[in-house]
């Protein structure tokens, strides 16, 4: 799914997104950087619809994103927390979501099955969340994203909670799903490292209120180590101007 | 609160409570001792309450009036428990039901149990409507407070994820919204309970002819005082066994998943 992000502004008390405009093409993995509380999350939750901007519009395949209510249907959100229902087995957590897209309780369960196994977690789908692990959680907040066959899959900083070894772990994971399903991705992070080993396109947001500061193509042309060392120093400079105050 | 498998003396030393029954032996001595210096018009010898819980066990008394007095208690504190529900679904469609419900539990709270009783027995006269609307009132604001706190604090981020992948309205209350209410539910049931308890065997003293209630009122006229012991005993083993059989097994059912 095409994604078109064009001129969303986004302001509560205070101005959080200044006229943020990029493109996707289909299948682009790119990742959203930039300093703590710059407004990342909030362009995420405009993109998936769950917030309207205040300006701007967001467009997926050319068809406005639409506000008010229902996302649209072919998002998949996965978020910082796992957000599954802890009353719920893994494989119901991911079976509920189905029920919107009309599916039989049967198709259902085969579906979400199916996905629980994608994501690795196999043998795991009778297991109620309290009982696995915060990355197999995470797993199957991923496996329930994928499930509603979504266009585009929007991922805030999901490995967060996460251990240094478990967030490797899960990078490696998200990239292979990438590639399985060249679905397009929207990945929220912090971690520069992080951008640099999984994205396609990196998107560098300045200081509140965020704009595009840079893009850049991480087709691997670029010195992965040298591309990071640039990043931070943007980031760095980015954190100074939000603490020296100067927009 | 699952007991561990391990096994030992240690294990089932905590399984009978040893101290609480140890505790026990010495007011059983204590009270032998106090009735013997004090007559058993005014506190029966525990022998003569363990005599009278064996008469009116094979006389049937027993659960002719338990019978009674649970049927007005189930009556007046299940309908309570429904508008309860109700009430939670009313808070959760629409915000500003919440405050109305907060009001009405702060005013109902303020008012006595004696009030009740008086204004059911003027409605309803000398009928079990009066023991069940007095528990009916009492129990409503207990569980109405519960269910509308369960339903305020359910996460809005789960919420928020139903909204994500377009569950219904339907659909959001019955996988988020119940599941989330339901401890409060069910702690605001194990107080609603005992209040119901508690406050339908006092309706029970006017206007009818049986019940818990109505028997200890009896005895103290026929100045049967070993009888009130008695009576009181049942009371408090009704409250153990519901609380044992019913809400225990309840909490684990539905939080096999913690």
């Amino acid at each position: 799914m095409k994604l078109e992000v064009d001129g969303i502004s986004k302001r509560y008390v205070i101005p959080v997104l200044e006229r943020v405009s990029f493109q996707a093409a289909e299948g682009e993995f790119v990742c959203l950087l930039g300093p703590n509380g710059c407004g990342k999350t909030t362009l995420l939750r405009i993109i998936g619809g769950l917030e309207a901007p205040t300006l701007g519009e967001v467009r997926l395949d050319g068809r406005p994103v639409q506000y008010g209510g229902m996302s649209d249907f072919h998002v998949g959100v996965v978020f910082q927390e796992d957000r599954l229902l802890p009353w719920m087995t893994l494989e119901d957590n991911v079976a509920l979501v189905l029920k919107a897209l009309g599916h039989g309780a049967g198709p259902r369960r085969d579906t979400a099955r199916r996905y629980l196994r994608f994501v690795g977690l196999q043998g795991f789908e009778r297991y109620y969340p309290n009982r696995v692990s915060g990355g197999m959680r995470q797993r199957a907040a991923i496996a329930r994203a994928l499930a509603i066959e979504p266009g585009l899959l929007l991922m805030d900083e999901p490995f967060g909670a996460l251990d240094a070894q478990n967030r490797r772990i899960m990078q490696a994971e998200v990239k292979r799903i990438w590639a399985d399903t060249g679905k397009t991705i929207v990945f929220v992070t912090h971690s520069i490292e992080e951008a640099v080993a999984i994205g396609t396109t990196l998107i560098m947001m300045s200081a509140r209120p965020a704009r595009v500061r840079e893009l850049i193509r991480n087709d691997g042309s670029r010195d992965p180590h040298a591309l990071a060392d640039h990043l931070s120093q943007v980031i760095m400079e980015e954190v100074l101007r939000q603490q020296g105050g100067q927009p | 609160m699952a007991e561990g498998a391990a096994g030992g003396s240690a294990a089932w030393g905590r399984r009978l409570r040893l101290p609480s029954l140890a505790l026990l032996l010495v007011v059983l001595a204590v009270w032998e001792l106090a009735s013997r210096r004090y007559g058993a018009y005014v506190l029966p010898s525990p022998l003569a309450v363990g005599q009278g819980l064996g008469t009116i066990t094979r006389s049937g008394e027993l659960w002719k009036h338990t019978g009674a007095s649970l049927y007005r208690i189930v009556v007046g504190f299940g309908g309570a428990l429904a508008l309860a529900i109700l009430m939670g679904l009313a808070s959760f469609l629409w915000g500003p039901a919440r405050v109305v419900v907060r009001d009405l539990v702060t005013v109902l709270n303020s008012t006595s149990v004696f009030v009740w009783i008086v204004v059911s027995l003027i409605w309803f006269g000398l009928t079990d409507l009066a023991p069940m609307f007095t528990t009916f009132m009492i129990t409503l604001p207990v569980m109405g407070a519960n269910v509308v706190e369960g339903v305020e604090s359910v996460d809005r981020r789960l919420l928020e994820m139903g909204q994500v992948y377009r569950l219904s309205g339907w659909e959001k209350f019955r996988a988020i919204v119940i599941p989330s209410t339901i401890p409060y539910l069910v702690a605001g049931m194990k107080v609603g309970f005992g209040l119901a308890l508690k406050v339908s065997v006092v309706a029970e003293i006017f206007g009818v002819t049986s019940g818990i209630g109505y028997v200890m009122n009896y005895s103290r006229e026929i100045l049967a005082t070993q009888m009130v012991f008695v009576w009181a005993l049942v009371m408090i083993g009704i409250m153990l066994v519901t609380d044992k059989l019913v809400f225990e097994s309840l909490t684990r059912r539905l939080e096999r998943w913690r």
